[in-house]
């Protein structure tokens, strides 16, 4: 958002440009020297909500909050040792710390304007080291462009600058959105429909005939009617009945193909989700909704399109031949409807919520599921089967405390409707009950015979279904609506970038380049900052530093499992993001250190990513990953079936197997990320031996503890704190005596002290 | 290793600059520039507060800052408070939804401050002790510290959300 020309967050508050003066004209901010950019602050210094600014010139900030003494602060960036924004809990604040040692807050705001005060800094920090105003306020630009910009209609902010306003997009929308599912089955639908209105038709055919029976068939001792009617009503039976069986099976089968297909899709939608939605969604949440919700809506779908029809159908079928027997037995059986219909509406509205809160609990008891199930073994080890046990009992009962508040007013619901029903059929008996005695005991003609009265409590009978049926669509709507926001949630939430979509270059040499790349996975906590590289192609790198440091983040942003952050990544030159994702992962080979394994057999845990490999391109990879020989030594070989996440195999011969799976992709670049961390010296022999087989000619990125491992690796790069402090070829850095050098001589020291210990034992062992 | 534990009159804790505190031990010893921090910012307020010098590293943890002396208790509390902001929420004033976008106007013990859940599912936090804890679109949390304390028409408001 520009303002007079001045880049900003959020428009400046007018308290504040009185203060300034004008940008446009007369005040401090106009005329020659106006600011570059604003950064309108939500919080106070004192921590209170309320408004603040910056104001950054090309060589002075200015800031205004009411505790700056005459409410601004103004700082030459001459007298600035370092500008930071100290992140705080909720909250940062942007730090000067000056040439004379003193520190000032200057600005302080919440989370939401964080980014913006980092870029901030940053040109502070960048126009002090010398560098052009022109380029350091690219920066700040790609900041404000990143930051989660407007919907221009209703004003709320979007997920990311271009994405759809959720808010805008409307009812219409979401219901086409589900539409699509029907629409290739809507003739099928319509002949349901048609046979729906048949068999509805004929059942209104009885009760007209009891009326026959009872008031001249009957009375008439007519035998041989008897058996004509009787054997028409077997006719109408045997029609209503066979026809609704077919509509039946068709309606089901039509169904299922329905929540089939939108399972397929929730489910391939949730394959292209980016990794931040799964570190926030619980994969039980996922499960419960590709499962049960999608259930949910196909039973919606399904009333909507056919039983409210049929319903309506009747409804008005029977009002006509209600009408047309007697009119005010009709308007006295009508007096409950508009009871029926107050009380649906009053029930909605108190069951909606409930449903909500059901299927938050309902979640939480799934996501346990999901979570100590497959983790069984973990749970066993520490002996924690109890304490599982409890937390799902109690998740269980939390369940059962809301549905039992909810059923309370579910099952009252029906139970009132009835109760109205019935008091309608007790007021037609009342009224034309009366008429018919009275008719009786007068010899008058009112109309109203036995035979109608009994066709009539018939009639009304079949009269309220579709009253209840209406008052009751209310409360399945909002169930569904329940449901039908979680399955939004996948169906709308952004996909990976330009999956499918980009660039795909023949080949890729393999160099990487970070440009003042960003990042962090909440505003809490910056896990990159300001990070800057090349890796030309070929080159193997080997990257190290303590836990935490950001070693994992960085490959992280290579593969594009993260897309927000700020800077750059180039890849041959080129931006990653204008590549095809497919295709650019399909280009590097990743080993973790907890190697992934599926529930299927080793051959087809190698062929993963490349399902159509030759058999001896198979074996080859396996020789080279150093898994052929532990693999034949299998009963079972190659087929040998892998329990889930490939229990079964060892730590370091899963590794081996991943390894095969990377050296069939022949992939450009090579990622390991602590790929032997986990295993036993000897192994790792084994492992590195394979990995040294297959970086040769690849850009290799080489996470590793043991230095020992990188022995290959012709730059090394040290991350600490997010922030790369070290980057070279390894004797440089070891002639620099810095982080590295430390690292090398801690490790070498440990490694002789084991090398001895394991003398002892051995000789220990032997005496 | 072995980590020192405050537990409570044998040091005297004074402001060093902001949210920094200077350590002064009765045996004579003396550390300065530690930062405070929650070791359970959810679960305990004023229990394990860990204090961390410039690089990061954990000087000391004090076990309960109530058995502080009372100068130094509220030398940490104010840090803490500055340095978690927390909002509790006393009001809800407005509350719309739209298409699993909640738009939050409330009214806190630090203003009134409206702001934005996009995910209802896990940006509210229901705890076991009554309180409950809200993230918003940008990560910022609040807190409404009793929910059945809230006036009926907060109550109200939220309860769907639960
Ligand atoms: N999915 C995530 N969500 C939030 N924070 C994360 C996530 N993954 C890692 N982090 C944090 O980011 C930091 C860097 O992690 P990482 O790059 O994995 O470190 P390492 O150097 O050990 O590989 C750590 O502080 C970690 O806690
Ligand atoms: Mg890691």
């Amino acid at each position: 958002m520009e303002l007079d020309g001045v880049l900003t967050n959020m428009p400046i508050p007018g308290e504040i440009l009185a203060k300034a003066g004008d940008l446009s004209d007369g005040g401090e901010l106009s005329g020659g020297n106006r600011p570059l950019f604003a950064l309108v602050g939500d919080l106070t210094l004192k921590g209170r909500y309320g408004v603040s600014a910056l104001f950054v010139f090309k060589d002075r900030l200015t800031a205004f909050d009411e505790k700056h003494s005459g409410g601004q602060a103004t700082v030459m960036f001459c007298d600035i040792a370092q500008a930071k924004v100290k992140r705080m809990y909720g909250n940062a604040v942007l730090r000067i710390e000056g040439k004379d040692g003193k520190t000032l807050d200057l600005l302080r705001f919440t989370y939401s304007v964080a980014d913006i005060g980092d870029a901030a800094a940053l040109f502070v920090n960048k126009i002090n080291e010398g560098e052009p105003v022109d380029q350091s306020l690219e920066i700040v630009k790609a900041a404000y462009r990143n930051m989660r910009s407007f919907c221009p209609k209703c004003g709320r902010k979007l997920k990311t600058p271009d994405s759809e306003c959720l808010n805008c997009e409307g009812k219409s929308k979401v219901i086409q959105k589900f539409a699509k599912y029907i629409k290739p089955y809507v003739k099928r639908l319509i002949l349901c429909l048609l046979l729906s209105v048949f068999t509805t038709a004929l059942a209104l055919v009885p009760p007209y005939i009891t009326k026959v029976m009872v008031d001249s068939v009957i009375p008439g001792a007519d035998r041989s009617m008897l058996l004509t009617i009787i054997l028409l009503l077997l006719s109408v039976y045997v029609a209503q009945f066979s026809v609704s069986g077919i509509r039946a099976y068709l309606l089901r089968v039509t169904g299922d193909r329905i929540v089939i297909e939108l399972k397929k899709d929730v489910y391939a939608k949730a394959q292209f989700l980016p990794m931040s939605f799964y570190d926030k969604t619980s994969t039980g949440s996922v499960i419960n909704r590709i499962n049960g919700d999608t259930a949910n809506i196909q039973s919606f779908m399904l009333r909507i399109t056919q039983e409210a029809v049929v319903q309506a159908f009747t409804l008005v079928g029977v009002i006509i031949i209600m009408l047309a027997m007697d009119w005010r037995l009709t308007l006295l059986s009508l007096i409950p409807v508009p009871l029926v219909v107050i009380c649906g509406r009053y029930f909605g509205k108190r069951v909606a919520p409930m449903y909500r809160r059901l299927w938050r609990r309902g979640t939480s008891l799934y996501s346990i599921l999901s979570d100590t199930i497959p983790g069984v073994r973990v749970i066993k080890a520490f002996t924690n089967e109890k304490n599982t046990i409890n937390k799902y009992e109690r998740y269980a009962n939390d369940w059962l405390e809301e549905d039992k508040k909810a059923s309370v007013t579910v099952s009252a619901f029906p139970t009132v409707i009835t109760f109205l029903i019935t008091c309608g059929s007790l007021i037609i008996w009342l009224v034309g009950g009366g008429q018919v005695i009275g008719d009786l005991v007068s010899g008058a003609q009112s109309g109203i015979t036995t035979g109608v009265l009994v066709s009539f409590i018939a009639y009304a009978g079949m009269f309220y279904a579709p009253v209840n049926f209406f008052a009751n669509l209310n409360d399945t709507y909002q169930h569904t609506l329940a449901s039908a926001e979680k399955i939004l949630d996948i169906l709308n939430a952004e996909p990976e970038h330009d999956f499918g979509k980009g660039n795909k270059p023949e080949r890729i040499k393999g160099k990487i380049e970070f440009k003042n790349v960003s990042f962090s996975f909440d505003r809490s906590k910056k896990v990159l900052d300001d990070v800057s590289f090349v890796i030309e192609p070929g080159d193997v790198v080997g990257i190290v530093g303590t836990t935490g440091a950001g070693k994992s983040t960085v490959i992280n942003l290579i593969m594009r499992y993260y897309d927000d952050y700020e800077g750059q990544i180039l890849v041959d030159g080129a931006d990653v993001k204008d590549i095809d994702m497919d295709h650019f992962r399909g280009h590097i080979g990743y080993v973790q250190q907890e190697p992934m394994m599926f529930r299927d057999t080793i051959f087809n845990n190698i062929s993963y990513g490349n399902p159509d490999a030759h058999v001896e391109q198979i074996l080859h990879a396996a020789d080279i990953a150093n898994a052929h020989g532990f693999i034949s030594r299998l009963p079972d070989a190659y087929d040998t079936l892998l329990g889930e996440r490939g229990v079964g195999l060892s730590g370091g011969e899963k590794q081996r197997i991943s390894i095969a799976r990377a050296v069939l992709e022949n992939p450009a670049i090579l990622i390991f990320d602590e790929a032997t961390a986990a295993v036993d010296s000897e192994t790792e022999h084994l492992i590195q031996e394979a990995i040294e087989r297959l970086i040769r000619g690849r850009t290799t990125l080489m996470i590793a503890h043991r230095l020992s491992t990188l022995r290959k690796a012709n730059k090394i790069m040290v991350v600490d704190k997010g922030q790369i402090i070290e980057f070279g070829p390894p004797e440089e850095l070891i002639a620099m005596q810095g982080k590295y050098y430390k690292l090398i001589q801690i490790q070498s020291m440990s490694e002789k002290a084991r090398e001895m210990k394991e003398e002892e034992n051995l000789e220990i062992s032997i005496t | 290793m072995s980590r020192m534990y405050i537990d409570g009159p044998e040091v005297k804790i004074t402001v060093n600059d902001g949210i920094f505190v200077d350590l002064d031990f009765y045996d004579g010893r003396k550390i300065t520039m530690l930062e405070p921090k929650r070791l359970f910012p959810i679960s305990g307020l004023t229990k394990y507060i860990t204090l961390l010098d410039e690089e990061g590293n954990e000087a000391a943890i004090i076990r309960n800052v109530d058995a502080l002396l009372p100068e130094s208790r509220q030398v940490i509390l104010n840090c803490l408070e500055e340095y978690y902001m927390i909002p509790k929420i006393k009001r809800l004033i407005k509350r719309s939804e739209k298409f699993r976008i909640w738009l939050w106007t409330v009214e806190t013990d630090r203003g009134v401050h409206t702001f934005e859940i996009i995910n209802h599912i896990v940006s509210i936090k229901n705890l076991y002790d009554g309180r409950i804890l809200i993230k918003d679109a940008n990560d910022n949390r609040y807190e409404i510290p009793d929910f059945n304390a809230l006036d009926r028409r907060s109550r109200t408001l939220i309860m769907p959300d639960l």
